[in-house]
């Protein structure tokens, strides 16, 4: 743990570009045709569920990142092996997040240039950013978040103007009823890109004002859930659900559509820049996550220093994860949402959020019920000290 | 110190190699395309028409360099076994890298079409970044797609930019065809529920004249290319061509129409009246109550008098409303001849089947398989027209009126 504090608004916008960030350009949860949308909201809502029992973690042990309280809840040995998966987890996390990266400049833009290439300059900047630490990372956010949110207005203006929505697409709603929904959000939406809010339990304990840590959560997923839904139900209205299920990058065919005034047309740059930038604060925040989950749990004194080395491993482990594009995003959808996401996001944190409750409430039997009557007490108590 | 010297020399030199240069292709060694064609041969080989601007002979009269003595354009024609073997057999006869960005047209021919239906040929495009899926596509009338390109035309330099206009233009002001992007044609070829319509051209002499600067060089063109209809296809392949009214019945169901006029006949005499359509907005529905669907189409149009060719008094809001009602009648007479005929044709263009599945989609299922063959055919279409005259021009009544008195 390095010290430093990053302030609400910060963890705010760091939230909404990590949900964004790789979830922006690919078809999510489009095994629900038209009610996309629909499935991105429902998925927010199961966040928010997850949101809370993260916090509800961080509540228990508001000072030290997970790798060490999963410790305390398990035990030391089973604790450790937990925890130990927690980072592999991110570790891999992170790789298939810099393979979407590259693989989406390649097929678009840079289809000469080999993946190691693009993938080492971004891993480079990734690995620079985080040696950094997590203050500069929240204080890059700030400034980007703005040129993002201008961007993505002004694409939403041309789309408008540009007269390509044709709110018919999106109909007929729930043309299966809402069995399908509900199927792609547990299978998809919910871990992806919602669940993956884990990641921020790690971050949680740098905030400088725990009592907002809950609300600011709720805020920025309920936020980038609306973007999100709303960014695929614009995308199914300009292309129909026939051509998104064939591109790999929607919102990429969504902007090239747009044709304003005979002039204004091939806006590609526009989907690069959010994408770049969305991509590099997913990376940033599950590599700066994996770099100090491994310091916390091998006692590294100085987690920077892991930074190199494990970012080689991820650069590595980017380019072997799949031979191919089609394995990768088969991957991504069937295999790991299932054997990983559901235990690592969804089981395990609510069995810890379980055992916690236990542990906690034998400790309050076992000593005077005084000492710790109301979470209010202690937080008077820590502003005292 | 040293430290930093060299720190500074290796960011220095990174950023030769990190400047995105890697696939760098200068303007001067690109070809840009501007319109692509593709026919088929009797081998049964496809024949790619790729139509190169020659920047030089673009730019205006000022600018000088070779302008008036050779054409904007320059065409070559490879073939191959697939779209893309083509494509790439043609770069043994181009000494640039051929750069699809700028392309903006693609013409297929009325044979291929017909014969062998489009299906098979547009994946290349969808497939290829480069390609724009906004590309226009157009059908060759008449003529071999190739021959659309190889022709010179003049105000526009560049014929694929004349033929883009052209229909631009003519979509605007009358609506007799329209503008059809490759995007629009295959959501079209996959959708259960809409076929395919794609505007022809056609090219009007001898093509061995057009491809001759003389060509453009006079005041009437010998060869020209000009808007012909619209293509209707069933399942990907040609079955019919519509001309004139007919084919702006398919732009109104299809609520494209932004400008048109409206002639009739009044009190005997032919041709009276020229109506002048300003805005208009069509609504398709459907009725799913009973077994076959009813589809009711429904125009409001709004608009003006803008020729009077007899006495009439366009004063009397009495006879304003008379009119009226004789031009909605002549409406719905155009659009249910369009759609009768496109009835015979069993091929939905309209997307009525689109309107049945957002209403009905539990009906819609059943009826999606055999749509164009068994319930298109067979549907009722009611047609209803409304149309309002505004006004009447800078005159009232015309000058005939006082030259009989």
């Amino acid at each position: 743990m390095e010290k430093a504090k990053i302030s609400a608004y910060q963890l705010f916008i760091l939230i909404v570009l990590f949900e964004l960030g790789s979830a922006l350009l690919v078809p999510i949860a489009i095994e629900a045709n038209q009610d996309a949308w629909l499935a991105i909201l429902i998925g927010m809502v199961g966040g928010f569920c997850l949101y809370l029992v993260y916090h509800g973690l961080y509540s228990y042990y508001p000072d030290i990142p997970p790798t060490e309280y999963i410790q305390k809840i398990m035990g030391s040995f089973l604790g450790k092996i937990l925890a130990f998966i927690y980072v592999l987890y991110f570790i891999y996390l992170s790789a298939r997040v810099l393979r979407d990266f590259g693989e989406m400049l390649i097929t678009s833009f840079y289809w000469e240039t080999p993946l190691f290439i693009l993938n080492t300059l971004m891993v480079l900047l990734v690995i620079y950013t985080v040696r950094k630490g997590i203050e500069v990372l929240a204080r890059t956010s700030e400034l980007l978040f703005v040129l993002i949110f201008l961007l993505g207005v002004s694409v939403l203006f041309l789309i408008v103007v540009s007269g390509i929505i044709q709110i018919s697409y999106l109909e007929p709603v729930l043309e299966e009823g809402i069995k399908p929904v509900i199927k792609t959000t547990f299978t998809q939406t919910l871990y992806f890109p919602f669940g993956e809010v884990i990641i921020f339990a790690m971050i949680l304990p740098y905030l400088n004002r725990p009592e907002k840590v809950k609300r600011i959560g709720l805020l920025a997923i309920g936020f980038s859930g609306l973007i999100l839904a709303s960014v695929m139900a614009i995308n199914v209205s300009v292309l129909g659900v026939n051509n998104i299920t064939r591109s790999p990058f929607p919102l990429l065919s969504t902007i090239q559509t747009i044709e304003v005034a005979g002039f204004l047309e091939r806006l590609d740059v526009y989907f690069i820049l959010i994408t770049v930038i969305g991509v590099f604060f997913k990376m940033c925040v599950f590599f700066y996550a994996s770099v100090v989950g491994t310091a916390n749990l091998f006692k590294v004194k100085e987690s920077a220093r892991l930074a190199f080395p494990l970012g080689l491993a991820i650069l590595i482990l980017s380019i072997t994860i799949a031979s191919n594009f089609s394995e990768h995003v088969k991957e991504g959808l069937h295999v790991i949402t299932l054997y990983l996401h559901l235990p690592l996001q969804v089981i395990i944190p609510s069995l810890l959020l379980l055992i916690a409750f236990i542990k906690n409430k034998k400790k309050k039997s076992k000593h005077s019920k005084n000492l710790f009557p109301k979470r209010k007490y202690r937080l008077v108590e820590r502003d005292k000290k | 110190m040293n430290h930093k010297w060299l720190l500074l020399f290796l960011i220095m030199t990174s950023t030769v190699f990190i400047s995105g240069c890697w696939s760098q292709k200068e303007l001067n060694e690109l070809a840009i395309i501007s319109a692509m064609a593709i026919d088929k041969n009797e081998e049964g080989k496809y024949v790619k028409t790729i139509q190169l601007v020659n920047p030089g002979n673009v730019a205006g009269g000022l600018q000088g360099g070779g302008n008036g003595q050779s054409p904007a354009v320059t065409v070559y024609t490879a073939m191959g076994d697939s779209v893309l073997e083509a494509h790439f057999h043609a770069t043994s006869k181009v000494s640039r890298r051929l750069y699809h960005g700028h392309a903006n047209l693609i013409v297929i021919s009325e044979e291929l079409a017909r014969e062998e239906g489009i299906t098979d040929i547009l994946d290349a495009f969808e497939r290829d970044p480069e390609i724009r899926m906004t590309s226009r596509v157009v059908i060759a009338h008449h003529t071999k797609a190739g021959d659309l390109l190889k022709s010179l035309t003049a105000i526009d330099k560049i014929p694929a930019e004349k033929v883009n206009g052209t229909i631009q233009t003519t979509e605007r002001a009358r609506g007799e065809s329209m503008e059809v992007t490759l995007q629009d044609v295959i959501t079209t070829l996959t959708s259960a529920g809409k076929e395919t319509v794609i505007s022809g051209f056609s090219l009007i002499g001898d093509i061995q004249q057009g491809k001759k600067m003389e060509n453009v060089q006079q005041s009437e063109l010998d060869t020209t290319l000009e808007s012909d209809g619209l293509a209707i296809f069933k399942e990907g392949k040609l079955v019919d061509w519509y001309q004139g009214e007919m084919s702006r019945g398919v732009v109104w169901i299809l609520d494209k129409i932004q400008q048109t006029d409206v002639i009739l006949d009044w009190k005997g005499q032919e041709n009276t009246l020229t109506y002048n359509v300003v805005r208009q907005k069509t609504k398709v529905s459907a009725d799913t109550t009973n077994d076959l669907p009813v589809i009711t189409v429904n125009v409001r149009a709004e608009g003006d008098i803008r020729e009077v060719r007899s006495q009439i008094d366009l004063t009397d809001p009495y006879e304003i409303l008379d009119i009226e009602k004789e031009f909605e009648k002549e409406i719905k007479k155009q659009l249910e001849n369009t759609v009768t005929r496109t009835q015979q044709n069993k091929s939905d263009i309209f997307g009525f089947g689109e309107v049945i599945h957002r209403s009905d989609p539990e009906k819609w299922k059943k009826m999606k398989s055999d749509w164009n063959d068994t319930y298109f055919p067979n549907l009722k279409v009611n047609v209803k027209v409304e149309a309002f005259i505004r006004r009447s021009g800078n005159r009232t009544n015309s000058y005939i009126s006082d030259m009989k008195q």
